[in-house]
């Protein structure tokens, strides 16, 4: 195990602070910035995180060139909302409309590599209650500073709320130490020197997100960081503490079927990497119980397995972006 | 017509075009926690605000007040200050979390006074926005210590160590916007808390209830005359007191506050009061206490003092309605002090002290359109007579 990386490549926001700096490095080497925020009925929260980044990295510094909102579908105000905010907002089915549909966060950030034209692209969650511009800035930083990063992942203390004003300071993660670290620690020992593999906030270059295949729901971020290991190794890949995130709590339930999705997903992984046989059909149901009237029915619950291939696989893609190859060798 | 009016259509579209700034700046500040006596967190984060928008000078003071000079380019000039008190009746110690919608900011504090601090840490980027340089500088303070038991202490102890002369102040208020305040009333606020002894509580005496004996001081309290002139009156505004519904109250308290236009009639009911407790005290035999938490003298600016027309003017110009009432804002002690100063209020706004407070984005954008006018009537004279 590749021991050293948490040492080296660890930072922490506060290293990044300094965003005219990010901004004079994005300008000599010619970059820009795409920053997507995935939404399925976040009213509450997706106005203030476009009002923070706007404001802190597009008004005040020129570190972002786009703010994209792409929304799977929400039925409460989010879309109109964000475009009040004057930022680009699409429905995920209106992108690729002649490609079959998929409902999912990982189906949001996929397409945003289609409308978005930044040479990173940001992935920020629309749910965090105590958005600050650190959570942009602090990823972007590795990216910028240096040549080696390509790819930076966050991590942070996780309180979650519990109810209005009130936090728990311990927990969240639990799918993390439950399910995600374990499975590392079993297969991919190197990897769980990621503090929160499964956090919903990463940025990367395009030409490393063109190239790897996105799962279209939970799975996305335990794919994601697989691939990108596979293909270009942990040298290439950072995690940033971002300090405290407050977020939505969810149930155990709902906790379970996210775990459901992650561990189909990792042994997906294994299976394509030849590390492990798995020697019987992998069902698409998680089956939980509930006490009705004092008898216990199950709730089958259909987590099917869709993954969207690399993006530069894509025609119309390499069309608008000028890619001659879908299946040139992994480079960055 | 002056310039500062010719010149609020542009403010105004000038303002809607920074408002994400504007609403970040309410949302960083306010949302850090600032109950009276408690603000050292929120002032070191409006103070690296205004730091960041590179106001000149940015420090907090000896008291705790987060102070901001934009320099002016006149040092012979007296400063104008623009003041939005700091603390909040909140009394969170962990962080909040506002929202934001298209048409709203919500949450604790927001409308007293995290909305009017938000505005004060965005104005070194408005007046830049609106190529605006002054002769006078420009002091941006939040004074802690105003609300309640703070008694405005840090305005009084910012004041007191000024160096320099200080042509006028505004001081602004989150809600409502028309506010135009140039007078405040003579004031004193009071507590009355009842509590019953312990050995009372064990039964060893016939027990009184606390609730009740409140009570006998809240009617006594009626029975005052008050006088049509100068006005006067007295406000009960807080209650508490018992534990469930079966068990003698063992403690209850009333707050008050008495109003008057003039001090003497406020120092002479609230020794009023003061008798009733005392005699209360007496024919009850209960623990029953009288406190002073804050007071204010009778001060004002004349009606027709220049300043006060400015701000009638530009409401006019931006087609808002005047309202004009007594203030209990620092406003008082800089009139105090014999520096000319109003009060005005930026929006509109809900549920004032209650969880669900809210205020309005888009009416905000003429309420700050007044400041950089008065700021241009005043740094040509308008508040030196």
């Amino acid at each position: 195990m590749n021991e050293k990386w948490i040492d080296t490549n660890t930072f922490h926001h506060s290293e990044f602070k300094d965003i005219g700096r990010l901004v004079a490095a994005k300008n000599e080497k010619k970059l820009s910035i795409s920053l997507c925020l995935p939404t399925l009925n976040e009213e509450r929260t997706i106005a203030k995180e476009i009002v923070i980044m706007k404001s802190e990295l597009m008004t005040r510094y020129p570190l972002l060139d786009e703010i994209v909102v792409i929304d799977s579908g929400s039925t409460d105000d989010t879309r109109k909302i964000a475009r009040s905010y004057d930022v680009t907002v699409y429905q995920a089915d209106d992108i690729l409309p002649q490609m079959e549909r998929f409902k999912g966060k990982g189906e949001n950030l996929w397409k945003a590599l289609y409308v978005t034209r930044g040479d990173i692209i940001i992935y920020i969650d629309a749910d965090i209650k105590n958005i600050h511009h650190r959570f942009a800035y602090g990823l972007l930083g590795p990216l910028l500073l240096g040549d080696r990063i390509r790819f930076t992942k966050a991590f942070y203390d996780r309180p979650i709320a519990i109810g209005q004003n009130k936090l728990r300071p311990t927990g969240g993660g639990r799918v993390t130490e439950l399910v995600t670290r374990p499975l590392f620690s079993m297969f991919m020992p190197d990897m769980t020197q990621f503090l929160q593999p499964l956090s919903g906030e990463y940025a990367g270059y395009r030409s490393i997100f063109e190239k790897i295949p996105f799962h279209i729901g939970y799975g996305v971020e335990t794919g994601m960081l697989i691939d990108i290991h596979r293909k270009w190794g942990l040298d290439v890949m950072a995690q940033v503490d971002l300090d405290r995130r407050v977020h939505k709590n969810q149930d155990t339930k709902a906790l379970g079927r996210m775990a459901f999705v992650i561990i189909k997903t990792f042994l997906n992984r294994m299976e394509t990497l030849e590390r492990m046989r798995i020697q019987q059909q992998i069902h698409d149901e998680m089956i939980q119980y509930q006490l009705v009237r004092n008898r216990l029915k199950p709730e089958n619950h259909l987590l099917e397995q869709h993954e969207r291939p690399p993006m530069i696989e894509i025609p119309e893609y390499r069309q608008k972006f000028s890619r001659t190859t879908a299946g040139e060798k992994a480079s960055l | 017509m002056e310039d500062y009016l010719k010149a609020l259509p542009t403010f105004v579209d000038r303002i809607r075009k920074i408002r994400e700034i504007i609403i970040s700046n309410i949302v960083l500040v306010g949302q850090v926690p600032a109950p009276t006596f408690q603000e050292r967190r929120r002032a070191e984060c409006l103070v690296e605000r205004l730091s960041e928008f590179n106001t000149d000078e940015c420090v907090i003071d000896d008291h705790g007040n987060p102070v901001g000079v934009i320099r002016g380019t006149v040092k012979e000039k007296g400063a104008i200050f623009i003041v939005a008190h700091l603390d909040t009746f909140s009394e969170l110690e962990t962080d909040q979390h506002y929202e934001v919608t298209d048409k709203i900011i919500s949450g604790v504090g927001v409308s007293d006074n995290s909305a009017a601090v938000g505005v004060l840490a965005s104005l070194p980027e408005i007046l830049r926005q609106l190529d605006l340089v002054f002769e006078s500088d420009i002091v941006l303070v939040a004074p802690v210590q105003c609300l309640g038991r703070g008694n405005l202490r840090g305005m009084r102890r910012l004041l007191r160590a000024w160096p320099g002369p200080i042509r006028g102040a505004i001081c602004l208020e989150s809600v409502e916007l028309g506010r135009l305040n140039y007078y405040s009333s003579a004031m004193i606020r009071g507590v009355i808390n009842c509590s019953i002894a312990a050995e009372k509580q064990l039964g060893r005496h016939h027990m009184p209830n606390a609730i009740l004996v409140i009570n006998e001081v809240i009617n006594a309290i009626l029975g005052l005359r008050l006088p049509q002139k100068p006005r006067t009156q007295i406000v009960i505004g807080k209650i508490s007191g018992g534990f469930n519904h079966g068990k003698i109250a063992y403690d209850a308290m009333i707050g008050f506050e008495i109003r008057s236009d003039s001090d003497e009639m406020v120092r002479e009911l609230y020794s009023d009061i003061h008798d009733i407790v005392d005699g209360i005290n007496k024919s009850f035999a209960v623990e029953i206490k009288l406190d002073r938490i804050s007071n204010l003298n009778a001060t004002q600016l004349r009606h027709n003092h220049p300043l006060v027309k400015c701000a009638s003017r530009i409401l006019r110009r931006l087609e808002v309605e005047a309202v004009c009432d007594p203030s209990e804002t620092a406003l008082s002690i800089f009139l105090q002090n014999g520096i000319p100063a109003i009060t005005i209020g930026l929006t509109q706004g809900e549920n004032f002290h209650q969880d669900g407070a809210m205020i309005e984005i888009e009416p905000m954008v003429k309420g700050i359109a007044q400041i950089p006018a008065l700021l241009m009537a005043m740094d040509k004279g308008a508040c030196d007579e």
